[in-house]
């Protein structure tokens, strides 16, 4: 049960109420009063005071003052008028209860109304700051612009004046070569005068000769000077080639320095496929690192077969066909190897091979085919089959037509074969 | 964007004119305020067109077609009388033409077997000593110098050797004009190398190779010692190299800087101030930049041999022009800071960069 504040006095004027309610010992919080527009509450628990006012007041302009163990309330009423008591007198629980609540929702709505209120003039200053900056921006790039477009109008007037400077100074430069082209011409003419009055014929001739130069009018006083700079231009440089080599670049496009990591893995794995392909690792196991490369094992063949070491390029070939038999090149080389050691049989099967791995004929294996023909060619021919050594010839000729080599080669098989045709 | 500051320079654009084919180079006639665009009609024929700058316009006096699409030209090797324009065409013909009577040319030769990437000239406009000589680089890997007055033959051949796989060359420069007997031709690749050869002892002087395809090179002047080198690539990178002072091994210094995102076009200096360039970029952005010597150009190594000490360079003003490449950029020799520049979104564009006085 609340403790009921009944000690308070007050008193009005025409317009407002004062209220002093004396609070002893008491902490108040503006939390603690509530204020409708006819209902008047102070609650601190356990005290409590509560009024129903005579007449509605004007809550939102009045006020408490809080101090001293009182609090003084300044109504402001709604309308002028004196009132009769402070409260108005119901026994009426009901009716009481009713004004509370009425009281309590009136005080939520407004406070609802409050907040909107709020949110709007907080939406509206917002709008206001966005505007405000916007304009000092604009005002800012409108200063920008009117420096650049100043600049630019200068930059303008500027150009337009060197133009008719250009155009004054040409006009000037022709005006003089005309003038002095005129000074000469009244020269010579002055000394044709001259010398007509001393001799006749002889002049005529002179004068002649003398008048040719003038008549190439305008370009000859430029002529003159261009001939002299011209006898100073130095005759052309002898012609000569300076050979030049490249940085080694695998790729045809051009080297970026973000794609050099890319382009290194590519490399990479390429020549680890080409490494093993075929390996059996119980052969593999006891040979060194480099030997399990293919590629490595070709150049150690080829370099064997420029020094003529026939069979060791062979073996060479040998181990790297173990390896990885797809190479066409290894057993294009082979076969150039038997060839030299007079491996005839051999050499044949060997081109054979390398011709079946370098399907499909493209441009690309072009060269290779060329040589695995001419091969197997020469190695058939040796061995006294003209006629299939013709057709390999043929079809080395049909892909590279100006080889001169084996056109020539061709021509001689030709002959042999009618030669034996003609004995048999 | 361009940035304020009231000493720098400017980067203002004049005049802008919308073409209606490939722009591949422009180039200003010297003692005039004419300019040409050369470049590729839609149907696969060259065009040349000559402008005049009018006001705050481009007027187009002649039209000039051809064959083959024309990739590259130069005034420089003609006397300022003469002004004949030589250009390279995707048909690896070098070819010069008197503008005023353009349906022969007064010099032509088929010079290479591809499409000639980069022209200069050397000798003419009153520029320099010695005999006018131009200079092509072309996709065949091979850089060849002709003299106009040579018919067919190049007088100086810079070929890969026998065997060996050619790169594309994409730019040549001249340079060590300063009298009749020295010059330098400098070639950049697209694999990256730089080969500068000297035609006096017509042996290759230096090479080098910076990490990405060369696309521009140029002298700062031609006409006198060697002085700077710019060379720009692409990945946004260029290098100028000081080439005053050679060392044996180490060859010329030079400091990088990576400037730009995309590659770097054209880089091209200022004919009244040789320390001032500017360079255009791949997202159709020009940079102006200056260049400072080092307080000691040159200095000695632990062997004693003289070494070149690289300056540094500084960005005065940048401004982005255009959403496509900028490939081409030429400054007028008569009017300080007048240049225009060419993209690939067929526009020619007049620009005047103000306070160049003040650098």
């Amino acid at each position: 049960m609340p403790v009921w504040l009944r000690e308070y006095s007050w008193r009005q004027t025409g317009s407002a109420v004062y209220l002093s309610l004396p609070l002893r010992g008491v902490r108040v919080t503006p939390a603690n009063i509530f204020c409708a527009d006819q209902y008047l509450k102070v609650s601190i628990p356990p005290f409590l005071f509560e009024a129903i006012l005579y007449a509605p007041i004007d809550d939102t302009n009045s006020t408490a003052k809080v101090g001293n163990g009182i609090i003084f309330f300044t109504l402001y009423k709604k309308e002028v008028a004196m009132w009769d008591s402070l409260t108005l007198a119901t026994a009426n629980k009901e009716k009481l209860q009713y004004l509370r609540e009425n009281a309590v929702l009136k005080a939520h709505e407004k406070a609802k109304e409050e907040t909107k209120a709020k949110k709007v003039t907080k939406q509206e200053h917002k709008k206001y700051a966005l505007e405000a900056t916007m304009k000092l921006e604009e005002a800012e790039r409108k200063r920008i612009e009117d420096l650049k477009e100043k600049e630019r109008q200068k930059v303008t007037k500027e150009l337009a004046l060197w133009k008719k400077q250009q155009k004054d100074a040409e006009k000037q430069k022709r005006v003089q070569k005309e003038g002095e082209l005129h000074q000469e011409v009244e020269q010579l003419k002055e000394k044709k005068k001259e010398k007509m009055n001393k001799t006749r014929i002889p002049n005529e001739e002179t004068s002649e000769t003398r008048l040719k130069p003038t008549k190439g009018c305008h370009g000859s006083y430029s002529m003159f000077s261009e001939n002299l700079k011209e006898e100073q231009l130095p005759a052309p440089r002898s012609a000569a080639t300076i050979k030049i080599n490249f940085t080694s670049r695998v790729f045809p496009t051009a080297l970026r320095e973000s794609r050099i990591a890319e382009e290194e893995e590519w490399l990479r794995k390429q020549a680890e496929a080409r490494r093993t392909v075929s390996a059996d690792l119980s052969e593999v196991e006891d040979l060194k690192e480099e030997e399990k490369n293919p590629d490595w094992l070709k150049d150690k063949g080829n370099k064997m077969f420029a020094t003529g070491n026939y069979l060791a390029a062979v073996n060479a070939y040998n181990l790297a066909v173990r390896l990885n038999n797809k190479l066409p090149l290894l057993y294009l080389n082979r076969a150039a190897c038997h060839l030299k050691l007079r491996n005839l049989h051999k050499a044949i099967e060997d081109s054979s091979k390398a011709l079946e791995l370098l399907t499909p004929p493209v441009p690309h294996n072009e060269h290779a085919r060329v040589k695995a023909y001419v091969r197997r060619g020469t190695a058939f021919c040796q061995l006294e089959l003209y006629a299939e050594g013709l057709q390999d010839y043929e079809a080395a000729l049909k892909i590279d037509p100006k080889n001169k080599t084996i056109e020539k080669d061709a021509e001689k098989i030709r002959h042999l074969i009618r030669g034996t045709m003609q004995d048999s | 964007m361009s940035s304020g500051g009231p000493e720098r320079p400017q980067l203002v654009a004049h005049v802008q004119q919308a073409l209606n084919y490939t722009l591949f180079d422009c180039k200003w006639v010297p003692r005039s305020a004419r300019l040409l665009c050369l470049g590729s009609a839609a149907r696969g024929t060259g065009l040349l067109q000559l402008y005049e700058l009018r006001g705050g316009r481009l007027a187009l006096l002649r039209e000039i077609e051809k064959a083959k699409p024309i990739k590259c030209g130069t005034f420089g090797a003609t006397s300022l009388q003469q002004r004949y324009l030589a250009t390279g065409d995707f048909g690896g013909n070098l070819n010069i033409w008197n503008l005023e009577a353009p349906e022969i040319p007064v010099y032509s030769v088929k010079g290479h077997k591809e499409i000639i990437n980069s022209i200069d000239g050397v000798g003419g406009l009153g520029i320099g000593e010695g005999a006018p000589e131009i200079v092509t680089g072309s996709r065949d890997g091979t850089v060849k110098v002709w003299d106009p007055r040579q018919k067919d033959t190049p007088v100086a051949n810079m070929e890969p050797v026998q065997g060996e796989s050619k790169r594309d060359c994409w730019t040549v420069a001249f340079g060590n004009a300063y009298n009749q007997e020295e010059r330098v031709v400098c070639a950049g690749y697209d694999n990256g190398d730089i080969k500068l050869f000297d035609l006096k002892t017509m042996s290759l002087r230096w090479e080098t190779n910076i990490k990405n395809g060369v696309c521009s090179v140029e002298f700062d002047r031609k006409d006198v010692n060697m002085n700077k080198l710019v060379a720009t690539s692409l990945e946004g990178k260029f290098h100028v190299f000081d080439m005053r002072t050679q060392h044996p091994t180490k060859g010329f210094a030079s400091v990088s800087e990576k400037a730009q995102k995309s590659t770097i076009w054209q880089v091209r200096h200022l004919p009244q101030n040789r320390d001032i360039f500017m360079t255009s970029g791949g997202a159709g952005s020009l940079h102006l930049w200056k260049y400072e010597y080092p307080a000691q150009r040159s200095k000695k190594d632990s062997e004693g041999a003289e070494m070149g000490v690289a300056g540094s360079v500084s960005l005065l003003q940048n401004v982005t022009l255009s959403t496509q490449p900028i490939s081409s950029l030429d400054w007028s020799p008569d009017k300080k800071g007048l240049c225009v520049c060419g993209a690939f979104d067929q526009t020619v564009r007049v620009l005047i960069v103000t306070k160049l006085n003040k650098v």
